[in-house]
């Protein structure tokens, strides 16, 4: 599903993010990405993102280097994945409903369609009782799991996130792992990138473990 | 349910790319779908786009509409740059400047001497018209002349005070060649003629009156760039300033696969209500300084015995207008988002 090729990326022509990463990620697959804070996590979730290209090497998603993508059909390319953002990227003047419907609006999904698909995402996540409450009066466990929500709705082949438990209590954690295990168990690829090693453990799934850009352990494959 | 009711043939949708190479599949299943259901397909996407651009605009005006000073204050700006031109047009219109007839009027008038009689005069007519280069000639009376001057100035009454007729008979003279030079010759050949007291060349003043329409026309036309140009940057700012507030919201459509059309598509409703509404106050601008004008108006023309009413924006004139400012406005918000857009990436 996900073939990284000898890949670097620098910024600002010196400082390396990462370097020398070759991993490849099966179709149906469920992966962490661990390492301390500027290992390279989240900038190699951009990479899959196509918010940004590789300075060196290939990134293969599906049979096809997205490098090579032309910039009109990046963002049909990127409806195709789910994102989690450690930070949910809600839109906070609309309701949890229309923010759970935003893919399926930019997608052209015909209404009661998509109202279909948002409750089944919601009921999914357990917030169905919510879909008309703002994001503002919302815990924060809430609105990560609106943020899954909005993730899944289109039922992309690739989900990706970024810290999807980083300010949540143990008990949510491992709530909201739980969901990205289920969505892995109907066939979705799953790619998480966190620290929270001892979370991590329990779950027995490959990990990936970066430090300093490099890919240095990579355990559990399955 | 038509084409997308199933999850499974909603992924197979989803991951279908508009252009040729460009599907990237995630999924990779291979889809057998025929002519018939590539039909569907784009027929359900061209609602899909239908839909999305009524509910823009709908949305787009309800934004407006929430905050109306501020965006009346945007049309009133779009409408005073639009009445100016405007106003100056119509002025130019009612002084029948842009008139067309003006080119079939190039004529010679022949003045006889104040002393020539009916029948002097209809020889000289007759002398005159035998020349080549005359194609036809009209014979007008003292009579004849200061009707026609009383009527073309529109003053009924004040002529009526003089004593005794101070014009000469005359001979208005239609020349075969309207060429400056083949008149002016038949000019000299004419006031030769015994009995003629002066040739006058309306060419002269035909081409001065069309040098003065000219003039007038290109000045309106100047004030109408500059003034559009002037709307394209009210609408270009007000846009920006939206476009800056909704930042964030651009941002995260972006990373979930919002195309730059997408994205552009309510503010340039916006770019166009404004410029609607902008139209629409010029058009109601104008009428109310028709109105304010009219009393004074009418009251000078009637104290020269004169009637004259103050020129209107008929029903083509009022569409052009708005016309104009809704494409105006659209364009300023075009301008404005895609300038904008290239600089925003999310993060």
């Amino acid at each position: 599903m996900i073939a990284f090729e000898h890949v670097g990326k620098r910024y600002g022509g010196r400082f390396e993010a990462l370097a020398h990463l070759n991993f490849r990620v099966a179709r149906g697959e469920m992966v962490f990405l661990t390492g301390h804070s500027g290992a390279g996590k989240s900038s190699l979730l951009r990479l899959v993102m196509r918010l940004e290209k590789p300075s060196r090497g290939r990134v293969v998603v599906a049979g096809h280097d997205i490098a090579q993508l032309h910039a009109s059909q990046v963002p049909f390319y990127r409806r195709q994945i789910g994102v989690v953002f450690q930070d949910h990227q809600l839109l906070f003047d609309r309701s949890i409903f229309h923010n759970v419907s935003l893919p399926l609006e930019i997608q052209g999904v015909e209404p009661r369609e998509a109202a279909r698909r948002v409750r089944a995402a919601l009921d999914k996540v357990g917030l169905l009782h919510r879909e008309k409450a703002l994001p503002i009066e919302l815990s924060g466990g809430e609105q990560q799991r609106v943020g899954i929500a909005r993730a899944v709705v289109n039922k992309p082949a690739l989900l990706l996130a970024d810290e999807p438990t980083g300010n949540l209590d143990p008990q949510l954690s491992a709530d909201i792992m739980a969901l990205f295990e289920d969505f892995n168990r109907i066939g979705t690829t799953v790619m998480i990138a966190s620290h929270d090693l001892a979370l991590i453990a329990q779950l027995r799934h490959r990990i990936l473990r970066l430090s300093d850009g490099r890919l240095v352990a990579d355990e559990g494959a399955a | 349910m038509k084409s997308s009711a199933t999850p499974r043939r909603q992924q197979g949708a989803a991951l279908k790319t508009p252009r040729k190479a460009a599907a990237k599949p995630l999924a990779d299943k291979p889809s057998q779908r025929g002519a018939r259901s590539q039909q569907t397909r784009f027929s359900s996407r061209l609602r899909a786009w239908g839909r999305h651009h009524r509910s823009m605009a709908w949305d787009s005006f309800q934004r407006l509409v929430r905050y109306p000073l501020g965006n009346l204050l945007t049309m009133l700006a779009i409408a005073i740059a639009l009445v100016l031109p405007a106003a100056l047009w119509l002025t130019l219109d009612s002084a029948r400047l842009l008139d067309a007839e003006l080119d079939e009027s190039a004529t010679l008038t022949v003045y006889l001497e104040l002393s020539t009689d009916a029948a002097q005069a209809q020889r000289i007519e007759e002398a005159v018209n035998a020349e080549q280069s005359v194609l036809e000639t009209r014979l007008i009376s003292a009579e004849q002349g200061m009707a026609e001057f009383q009527q073309s100035l529109g003053l009924d009454n004040a002529l009526a005070g003089l004593e005794s007729n101070p014009l000469p008979i005359s001979i208005v003279v239609h020349p075969s060649s309207i060429e400056p030079v083949a008149m002016q010759q038949l000019a000299a050949t004419l006031e030769a003629f015994s009995g003629v007291d002066e040739v006058r060349l309306d060419l002269a003043w035909v081409e001065r009156l069309r040098n003065l329409a000219e003039l007038g026309r290109r000045v309106a036309l100047a004030l109408g760039a500059l003034f559009g140009l002037g709307v394209l940057l009210v609408v270009g700012n007000t846009i920006r300033l939206s476009v800056e507030s909704r930042r964030r919201e651009i941002e995260v459509v972006m990373l979930i696969g919002a195309t730059h059309a997408f994205v552009r598509r309510p503010f340039l409703y916006s770019g166009a209500w404004y410029g609607v509404g902008g139209g629409l106050l010029a058009l109601g601008l104008l009428g109310l300084g028709n109105h304010w004008l009219s009393l004074p108006v009418a009251a000078l023309a009637a104290s020269y015995g004169a009637s004259f009413s103050l020129p209107q924006l008929d029903v083509t004139g009022s569409t052009i207008l708005l016309s104009c400012s809704t494409l105006l406005g659209w364009l300023g918000a075009w301008l404005a988002v895609t300038r904008h857009l290239s600089s925003i990436r999310p993060k």
